[in-house]
């Protein structure tokens, strides 16, 4: 791979990025009506890290972290029903009046995808790591004169 | 009331837990509020004709009800478990040091443990019973091994979990089989069982109770653990956590004691365990160990009285189980007050401590007293009763445990004589350390408790006879404070003297320590388990990737062979839109092509086009839920590809005509598996797929519109949750596998730890 074909890739992977979060917020919370949901939104968020890890922007850490919070929110949605005598995984739905947005009909559903999209990136993560992302944000050209 | 005294103590459990470091000592004495109030709850039941109930539906469609009921035994019990809980907390307000640092840690765990215990005693349903027994092993490890920088300590507190924990994997599938007999799962609700798949659970939860209650062969752990802190040893190796067997061979008695397993299996474990825990008694040098030796005997005593279930032995034996949670409490507490204040246990070493602790004398005297079955205590009316009923009974069995009952209590009286005249008896004056507050006042009410049950010996009556006609189901007698001049006075007055003299002779023995065989044999066969586990593990689990996959695609196939039968071409179509042709096609000449292609950058583009093609068959379907997720997953693993690849080489290894050939093999069954699979499904379709009635749900219950994620976060969220569950402890191996691998930094470690992750990172497919 030529120098000015790996830039033409960094640049495009810098300008791609943030439509690409864009869009995975638009899953994470289109979930509930439309396609999508925490899981198709983690993996978004999961792959632009890691397209970004492998151009040498940012080489992320936090995996195990992001994991162990995603438990513990989805284990909270799943257990906080318990505290005023429901079932487990009892669904709250709640309707808010938002100015310029109208009427948004959201519930304890958008805290479980937000937890399953932490558990997903988190584990997107730690799977770099494993594979060695450390050498990528050292020297972004490395791997390609390996190969 | 049920379900608040049990989250009052978790609430304290955490507030400990968070402020422990700050509190202190003084965390000890907060943590005995919770069995404070626990108590006070249980006297004002006391006589109460209703059982409280409480009964809580965490998941709906599941039979795991958390359920209890407190009747006349559990309302017994509780006051055993949070009075003398209680009584623990306060002593050990006197018996640590005050510098001490983990005193946090270990009021929460004793805490947790008292919380336990009573969920384990009020748990009605056999379900919750299971969770609180293996809660009280696990706190019981953790208090065990609380000087956890001792080998020794952690020797006995990993022999302590393994035999526990033993115990409860075979009290699991006992219950299962015993439900199952039963078809009832609340310990109320079980009636007699029948059949054979009833008699070996009967004999696992027999087992089970052995393991907890330190019965004869499993009883090497009990004594092991008094190397915990003296507040534990009183607290769960002689009042409660022991009691578990017990109480479990109680409850359960109604329903199992008509099988003759069960009573032959609960009379060997039981007067085994009264002769060998009594002649260990006879034998150890440590005081300490002399009660936990005399533990396991009585224990042995109230497990053969429970399996006898007559009316009368069970009386017996729930006067015992008050009885001895009372002496035996008492002279453990004493033991420890004289371990801290002269520095050691051994006999030995112990002399002219009745002049210098009369108040601990006095107590250990008439704790001692009950324990031998002497008069005007509380233990003399359970040995009259255990006595009687054993006199009771007919034919063989009446030998058996007439031998056992008699022979134990003559035992009983030596050991106790022995344990009297050792720690108090005349010898050369021990020097003290100066006395502690705390320490004397909880012992000196556990032994004068004794002797008030003796005096108001018609309140004990009532309670205790209202349990045993609960447990028995039959009108019970009643417990005598002067039986008058019978045939079991007699048996008695020769007990006792016989004892005397023996536990007279004994001590005049040379000293000589003894060797403990029982511990031996039981960390050599957690050894071998241990070792037998790691070779099967290295034949197992060989690291090789190829094998594990076609180990893996074997069984699968090999699971679809029995329906092979099912598969009715009636019900296949070939197609129903031409576009699925297409893309079948495109799906099967990706795959085949991987199997041909040299170059790993090859492999991975024809594994993408095989990916993207599926996710196109699921837009046709209708399915777009599922075809963004195998698109968007497609695309992380090409990222992952990348990574692996800068480690590996460019082509594959090994591209013989054979290796691909077998290869190809080992996909090709993977594939008719599948095919079998769906193929027999297809044909004995079960009702009609319930869309419509899940569209409802979602939008009523759910609320929201996309029915697939409304499946996943709502109607079926306990499975998301179980699946991200998995996800997260993949990501834990990753990272975990990462490490080890930048660790030995090798290149070929490092290859063989990418593979793996790429194959981690293919998961959420």
């Amino acid at each position: 791979m030529t120098d000015g074909a790996a830039s033409m890739i960094r640049l495009g992977i810098r300008a791609a990025s943030p439509f690409a979060v864009i869009v995975g917020c638009y899953l994470l919370f289109a979930g509930h009506n439309n396609p999508g949901g925490g899981f198709a939104a983690g993996l978004v968020f999961g792959a632009v890290l890691a397209l970004r890890t492998v151009a040498g922007f940012y080489r992320p850490t936090y995996g195990i972290t992001l994991v162990a919070a995603g438990v513990f929110v989805v284990a909270g949605v799943a257990l906080m029903p318990l505290l005023w005598g429901g079932v487990l995984f009892d669904q709250q739905v709640v309707s808010l009046e938002v100015p310029l947005l109208g009427t948004i009909k959201t519930g304890s559903a958008l805290p479980f995808d937000l937890g399953v999209a932490a558990i997903v990136v988190g584990t997107v993560i730690a799977a770099l790591d494993g594979l060695g992302a450390a050498e990528f944000a050292a020297d972004p050209q490395a791997p390609a004169e390996q190969q | 009331m049920i379900g608040g005294l049990l989250l009052s103590h978790a609430a304290v459990c955490l507030v400990l837990a968070a402020a422990g470091r700050r509190l202190g000592r003084g965390s000890l004495l907060v943590a005995a509020v919770p069995p404070a109030a626990a108590t006070v709850w249980g006297v004002t039941r006391l006589g109460g004709e209703e059982p409280a109930v409480a009964h809580v539906s965490w998941v709906d469609g599941l039979d795991l009800a958390m359920t209890f009921r407190v009747d006349a035994f559990a309302g017994i019990m509780t006051l055993i478990v949070s009075g003398i809980g209680v009584a623990v907390f306060v002593y050990a307000f006197g018996y640590f040091s005050a510098a001490d640092p983990a005193m946090g840690r270990f009021a929460t765990t004793l805490l947790a443990f008292s919380a336990a215990m009573l969920g384990l005693v009020w748990s009605d349903s056999v379900w919750s019973l299971f969770v609180f027994w293996e809660l009280t092993s696990v706190t019981s490890f953790l208090l065990v091994g609380h000087k956890s920088t001792d080998a020794g300590v952690l020797a006995a507190a990993r022999r302590a979990l393994m035999v526990t924990g033993g115990g409860g994997l075979a009290l699991l599938a006992g219950l299962l089989l015993v439900t199952r007999a039963a078809d009832a799962t609340l310990l109320s609700d079980l009636g007699p069982v029948q059949g054979a798949s009833a008699v070996v659970g009967a004999v696992l939860v027999m087992v089970a109770a052995a393991t907890k209650s330190a019965q004869v062969p499993f009883h090497a752990w009990l004594p092991g653990a008094m190397v915990a802190p003296t507040p534990v040893s009183a607290y769960l190796h002689s009042a409660t956590m022991v009691k578990a067997g017990v109480v479990l061979v109680a409850v359960a008695g109604p329903a199992l004691g008509s099988l003759a397993a069960w009573k032959a299996l609960g009379l060997a474990f039981g007067i085994a365990s009264i002769f060998w825990g009594a002649v260990g008694a006879l034998r150890h040098r440590d005081a300490k160990l002399i009660l936990a030796w005399g533990t396991v005997s009585q224990l042995g005593m109230l497990i053969t009285l429970f399996s006898v279930g007559t009316a009368h032995a069970v009386l017996a034996a729930v006067a015992l189980l008050v009885a001895h949670a009372l002496f035996k409490g008492a002279l453990f507490l004493i033991v420890g007050e004289i371990d801290v204040r002269a520095g050691t246990r051994n006999i030995d070493e112990l002399g002219g401590l009745a002049r210098s602790m009369p108040i601990a004398c006095f107590a250990a005297v008439l704790a001692g007293m009950s324990m031998a079955g002497a008069p005007p205590l509380l233990g003399f009316v359970a040995k009259e009763t255990a006595i009687a009923a054993a006199l009771d009974l007919e034919g063989p069995e009446a030998w058996i445990v007439g031998f056992g009952v008699i022979g134990g209590s003559v035992l009983t009286v030596a050991y106790t004589v022995r344990f009297l005249i050792a720690v108090f008896g005349a010898g050369p004056q021990t020097p003290l350390a100066p006395g502690r507050g705390a320490l004397p006042a909880p012992s000196v009410i556990l032994a004068a408790a004794g002797v008030a049950g003796y005096g108001a010996l018609g309140v004990v009556d009532d309670l205790v006879g209202e349990a045993a006609a609960r447990l028995s189901g039959a009108a019970v007698g009643h417990l005598h404070r002067w039986p008058g001049l019978t045939l079991e006075l007699g048996v008695s007055a020769v007990v006792l003297a016989i004892g005397a003299l023996v536990g007279l002779a004994v001590s005049r023995r040379p000293p000589r320590m003894p060797a403990d065989l029982g511990a031996r044999w039981t960390d050599a066969s957690i050894d071998g388990s241990v070792a037998f586990g790691r070779t099967v593990c290295a034949r197992v689990q060989h690291g090789s990737l190829p094998v594990y996959l076609v180990t893996m695609t074997s069984v699968a196939a090999l699971a679809a062979t029995p329906f092979l039968a099912d598969v009715s071409v009636d019900h296949l179509v070939v197609w129903h839109r031409p576009l699925q042709v297409l893309l079948a096609a495109a799906v099967i000449s990706a795959a085949v092509a991987l199997c041909f292609v040299g170059t790993r950058l090859g492999a991975g583009l024809a594994l993408g086009g095989a990916g993207i093609a599926v996710a196109a068959i699921f837009v046709i379907h209708g399915a777009p839920d599922l075809a963004l997720t195998q698109l968007l997953v497609e695309a992380t693993i090409v990222v992952g590809f990348v990574l692996a690849f800068g480690h590996l080489s460019r082509s594959f290894p090994l591209t013989g005509a054979r290796w691909r050939a077998v290869r190809m093999a080992i996909a090709g069954l993977g594939g008719a598996a599948v095919v079998i699979g769906l193929g027999a499904a297809s044909a004995n379709p079960s009702g009609s797929p319930p869309v419509a009635e899940m569209a409802t749900a979602a939008a009523n219950e759910g609320g929201g519109g996309n029915i697939v994620n409304v499946i996943l976060t709502d109607i079926r969220g306990l499975d998301t949750l179980g699946e991200v569950l998995v996800l997260a402890t993949v990501a834990l191996g990753v990272v975990a596998l990462a490490r080890a691998s930048s660790g030995t930094a090798s290149e070929q470690s490092a290859g063989t730890a990418s593979e793996r992750a790429t194959d981690a990172a293919s998961e959420p497919a």
